[in-house]
């Protein structure tokens, strides 16, 4: 895979606001953002909304002959170094907490996995002004 | 970037799951930021603006009054689609929109259709 943004390319943020396990969209994101990738373009940034935070949970664990989805989208957002981030409104509703948001609300636990940052909506806002592409994966995708 | 607006859709009635709520969210955002941007009720959405709600039973919180305070965060403009309207039997609505038949120019007036 080659991982050289070429210059003049459009660069894209991806949103994903399907869920893990009711819907195709993490799945189809992360098909569509190893086509990026591989045809030499920009991911900016990805961020989860909705029911979309579920991918960003450590503790999801199919079964061991079934895609690691949260395992598969680590592997491209390490080895592209891209920025992805859960919405923090989205997250503390569905149990998605990072340490300090565990800390803040007397959490037994913290379930955020590696390569993922909770932030707000304005990093949304963000990658809307950044981004020459802005790429939705709803429920339905 | 452009300066038109987002445009963010609401499709699901209210009090069914929390995408609307949610989608709601993403458009006071904007308008936090500073961003252009306005709300389309569509399908069972226009059921947003249904006058009289309460959600009390519900253990939830009315959506209208949310709703009521979109103007004054900075969200630009509500509208309602009126085959859809009149679908659910809908004349008053809570708070006002602006009745659309929305078409493909309607939405590529927007910089960016957002839809959950």
């Amino acid at each position: 895979m080659d991982s050289t943004p070429a210059a003049g390319l459009p660069g894209y943020s991806l949103v994903i606001s399907g869920g893990l396990y009711s819907s195709q969209a993490p799945a189809t994101a992360l098909a569509f953002a190893k086509a990026l990738v591989s045809t030499g373009h920009r991911i900016d940034r990805v961020f989860l909304y909705g029911e979309g935070v579920s991918l960003a949970s450590a503790l999801n664990t199919p079964p061991s002959d079934e895609t690691d989805w949260t395992r598969a989208w680590q592997e491209l957002l390490t080895d592209q170094d891209i920025p992805a981030f859960a919405c923090i409104a989205s997250a503390l509703r569905r149990g998605l907490l990072n340490q300090q948001e565990a800390d803040r609300y007397q959490r037994p636990a913290a379930n955020l996995a590696d390569g993922f940052v909770i932030a707000g909506l304005g990093e949304w806002v963000q990658a809307l002004a950044d981004s020459d592409r802005v790429i939705h994966f709803p429920g339905g995708a | 970037m452009t300066d038109s607006a987002v445009l963010v859709v609401i499709d699901q009635p209210p009090y069914g799951d929390w995408q609307g709520r949610e989608a709601l969210d993403m458009a006071f955002s904007l308008a936090a930021f500073d961003r252009p941007v306005a709300l389309l009720f569509r399908g069972p959405g226009v059921n947003w603006l249904r006058p009289g709600q309460d959600a009390g039973p519900l253990g939830q919180k009315t959506v209208s009054r949310n709703l009521g305070a979109a103007t004054i965060f900075g969200v630009e403009a509500l509208y309602a689609d009126t085959t859809s309207l009149a679908h659910f039997g809908l004349r008053d609505m809570e708070p006002p929109a602006e009745t659309v038949s929305p078409d493909a120019a309607f939405y590529r007036s927007f910089s960016h259709v957002v839809q959950l």
